[in-house]
């Protein structure tokens, strides 16, 4: 018995490959990338009769050219990896295009078994598969399964335990021959071969093939040999002899003589039962994607996968949320005051916190569009939309990202880019991830909701309207944009099957979301501490110098002991130890100032300092309202002083300071440091834009909710008018993606250059749309009062 | 490379041919209507392309049967060797066909 078995499971898409192998593996699995790629990489193990074995999920492949990302994987897995044996999950349903995958891991060389799925739904057609005489055709083991049911799996087991300790085979007889004058040119090269070093690994007869068909990744793997020179003109001379022969290129002949063979197969051992039975999934399908209908169901599912994401997952936002604050306000009463507590609180807490609280919305947002892949409908949403978007360099299946993104404004554009997985054309699915940013997400609508508020009352709806309209459009034109300039060729042929509707299983739906998610948390989770404690250190150093400080503090105390000498003060409160004690009083109903004092004095009769109270011959009552409307006063004083401090702090920030350099470039659209700072703090999360704008206009920290003081003070501040308002809309909306969103970037397309490529062109697209918004309203004098 | 195998343009597609280009009347793909099937005469396109969709099944010979068309009529649906699949008309033009006839 060897140790470990190592099966690699093979197959087409939609053939139940990823059924079977969560069957067979269970929870016992672990999802990862291919080395170097975004495909994703998917092991598992499973104990039968004492056996350990290793289950390596190969992407879903129709064929083992070198056609795609996904063929190429897996080819090399079963080549360079050699494991102990091949599992071919075959949709019994389907069987002759899921053949021609079969016959060419035949052709591999490999161990292999067949599992062929599905069985029911064959047999529920009337077709009867003689499967003794399909595994005599093929020469290998073929065992029916139904991986949805569980049947037949452990006899699947059985047979590659059996299988893989069986010492025979390998060079198992060729079963499928491509005719004499194919063999001849395939034993000419087969003999060069034998000659190099390479012989020992995969099947040479393979190799022979693979060179015929003049597969650009293998002639690269034969680069190193011997007699590379020689092999590669009797490929060339064989190639175009059968050129000559046949009147087209070898790789189409073989194909077809492949299907050839299979047709044969299929002939001896499929027996179809003629029937009439009404196809559920033809039906289903004939509503689904029709004229009139397919299109308003289409509407109505994409919004339902966007309030199930949004409304569903609201609560345990919430609940995340009010984790962190808690923790948050836990760890701020532990910690003593100072940098350490401002690095934990508002740097570590509060960024990691913010971005963690995405992952109840991203787990319901896979666990859609799980549904919307498990059942079928996804190819559809893709079938139906493919003629608008792809005149935009966009694919079908790019509806759904963008829709996430915040297609109705409000989403995100995190699960909106991790949602473009689905999609297999790299071109396609690079554009998407690249313009799914412009999309109006739930994080700049606080932005544009302080700004409408206070500069466009009343025509809330509609300015949003516009501003939907308006990010649709930016997004399509920069797609169409950026694929005939920085991402130019033809683009991917549109190949697409649509599988028969399916009823997914509960449970393939949530390893699914599990899966994706936990990826979510893990490869975002490290790069994002990092950031959040870069942010954090750019709007906090370096701060006020230690003048500049005691100038603030200069003022606070003159401002505090201006208060306690005032002559009506000083009767109740005659210095800052009671002050102090005031302020730590508490009260059961401290409503106002008023009635704390009154709580307070009484409190202070009663119990000690009767000296200080016969003193006083004055009645309480009488006193305290000027005194609380003097303590009032101050405080307000008080605080306007802190929000200028602040302020001042921020300016004096590495962020202030760049926003104060920038100004220059800025100055054109109208931005002043206060806005570019608030522009750069938006970088951690687009909603920060408004608290940060708060912060450097003075208004202390704004809460959500809370922006009716900023609005007013906006409407202001000299500079600000409606047009003004517009033209920061427009760059909010467009500007550079949050880091949250440029890490989900740079983690999904693999490359750094893309994720810059990202923060660079939305940053000048919104400067030139902001440009031109300022230019044509100042030119038109439209919104300058 | 053998003469009748030389780089030129195909009347049929318009695309240009690595292999010989059939002259007996044909249609293409993209002509026929929603219930009509036939037998594919020949693939043309880019060899990529062509490799392709012949490892899908779409070999000489094979029937296909246009199921429908996508609500702003492109891509189309066909059912081949009982599966459905869709391309795109521009592709599916590319697919030369023997005269259709109404599917069962």
């Amino acid at each position: 018995m060897k140790q470990k078995i190592v099966v690699a499971l093979a197959g087409n898409p939609n053939a139940g490959k990823t059924t079977i192998f969560n069957a067979l593996t269970g929870a016992r699995q672990h999802v990862g990338n291919w080395p170097g790629v975004t495909v994703e990489k998917k092991e598992g193990t499973l104990k039968h009769s004492g056996q350990e074995i290793h289950v390596v999920d190969l992407p879903g492949t129709y064929s083992l050219t070198a056609y795609s990302l996904e063929e190429i994987i897996a080819r090399n897995f079963i080549v360079d990896s050699s494991p102990d044996l091949v599992i071919n999950v075959v949709d019994a349903s389907n069987l002759e295009r899921n053949l021609y995958l079969s016959v060419q891991l035949l052709e591999m060389g490999c161990k292999l078994v067949v599992a062929l799925n599905m069985i029911d739904v064959a047999r529920g057609r009337g077709a009867i598969i003689d499967e003794t005489l399909l595994s005599s055709l093929l020469g290998v083991p073929v065992v029916p399964t139904n991986g949805k049911k569980g049947v037949g799996l452990d006899s699947l087991v059985e047979k590659v335990i059996s299988e893989v300790e069986n010492p025979e085979l390998i060079e198992r007889d060729v079963r499928l021959t491509y005719g004499s004058e194919v063999e001849d040119e395939l034993y000419k090269i087969q003999n060069l071969l034998a000659h190099t070093d390479y012989s020992s690994r995969g099947s040479q007869r393979w190799l022979a093939v693979k060179l015929l068909e003049g597969d650009s990744e293998i002639i690269k793997k034969i680069d190193g040999l011997d007699h590379r020179e020689k092999i590669l003109e009797q490929v060339s001379k064989s190639r175009s002899h059968l050129n000559g022969i046949f009147g087209d290129n070898p790789e189409i002949v073989l194909a077809d003589a492949r299907y050839g063979f299979i047709s044969g197969a299929i002939k001896q051992t499929v027996q179809v039962e003629r029937t009439n039975r009404v196809n559920l999934s033809e039906t289903i399908d004939k509503v689904l994607t029709n004229r009139l209908l397919g299109p308003l169901i289409l509407l109505a599912v994409l919004y339902c996968v966007y309030i199930f994401t949004f409304n569903g997952s609201a609560p345990f936002v919430k609940h995340f949320d009010s984790f962190f604050s808690w923790l948050g306000e836990n760890v701020s009463t532990i910690l003593p005051e100072g940098l350490l507590k401002s690095l934990v609180v508002s740097g570590i807490i509060k960024g990691v916190g913010g971005v963690l609280g995405f992952t109840p919305l991203i787990a319901f947002m896979f666990f859609a569009i799980a549904i919307l892949e498990d059942t079928g409908y996804m190819t559809r949403i893709a079938f139906m939309l493919d003629r608008v978007l792809r005149g935009f360099g966009l694919h079908g299946a790019s509806m759904l990202a963008l829709m996430v993104s915040g297609g109705i404004a409000g989403g995100c554009a995190v699960p909106g880019i991790m949602a473009t997985r689905t999609m297999k054309e790299p071109k396609e699915r690079l554009v998407t991830i690249l313009v799914a940013p412009l999309m109006n997400c739930g994080a700049k609508l606080p932005v544009y909701a302080l700004l409408i508020g206070a500069f466009f009352p009343g025509d809330r709806a509609s300015i949003m309207f516009v501003l939907t309209i308006i990010s649709w459009g930016m997004a399509l034109f920069a797609g169409r944009v950026i694929r005939s300039t920085v991402l130019s060729g033809p683009s991917a042929p549109f190949v697409l099957e649509l599988p028969p509707y399916r009823v997914p299983t509960f449970r393939g739906l949530l390893i699914h979301t599990w899966e994706r998610t936990w990826m979510y948390v893990k490869k975002a989770g490290t790069i994002i501490l990092a950031v959040s404690i870069l942010i954090w250190a750019l709007m906090t150093f370096p701060g006020l110098t230690s003048e500049q400080r005691a100038i603030f503090q200069d003022k606070q105390d003159k401002l505090l002991s201006n208060f306690i000498k005032d002559p009506v003060v000083s009767i109740v409160l005659k210095d800052q130890e009671d002050l102090n004690s005031f302020e730590g009083f508490e009260s059961e109903k401290t409503k106002n100032h008023a009635e704390k004092l009154t709580d307070f004095l009484k409190s202070r009769n009663l119990s000690h300092e009767p000296q200080k109270d016969a003193d006083l011959s004055i009645d309480f009552q009488q006193v305290n309202l000027p005194v609380a409307l003097k303590y009032a006063q101050y405080k307000l004083e008080k605080l306007r002083l802190e929000n200028e401090e602040q302020s001042a702090r921020l300016k004096n920030t590495i962020a202030g300071r760049v926003g104060s350099h920038l100004e220059w470039v800025f100055k054109p659209i109208g931005f002043d440091w206060k806005t570019n700072v608030a522009l750069l703090g938006g970088f951690a999360a687009k909603e920060v834009v408004v608290s940060t704008l708060g912060t450097a206009y003075s208004m202390g920290s704004i809460e959500r909710e809370q922006y009716s003081n900023l609005s007013e003070q906006l409407k202001n501040e000299p500079g600000w008018n409606p047009l003004m308002a517009f033209t920061l809309i427009m760059f909010v909306m467009l500007y550079a993606p949050c880091f949250v969103t440029l890490v989900v970037i740079r983690r999904e397309t693999g490359r750094w250059r893309w994720t810059i490529f990202a923060m660079v062109y939305t940053t000048l697209l919104a400067y030139c749309v902001a440009l031109i918004v300022k230019t044509t309203g100042t030119f038109f004098g439209i919104g300058l009062t | 490379m053998s003469p009748t195998v030389s780089k030129k343009k195909c009347i049929d597609c318009d695309s240009l041919q690595h292999h010989k280009c059939l002259a007996e009347k044909t249609v293409k793909l993209s002509n026929y209507k929603p219930g009509e099937k036939g037998k594919i005469v020949q693939i043309c396109g880019d060899p990529d392309f062509r490799l392709r969709i012949m490892e899908m099944g779409f070999i000489k010979g094979t029937e296909i049967a246009v199921v429908k068309y996508a609500p702003l009529n492109d891509p189309m649906e066909f059912v081949i060797r009982g599966y459905h699949i869709t391309l795109r008309k521009k592709q599916a033009a590319h697919i030369l066909m023997n005269e259709p006839e109404l599917a069962a």
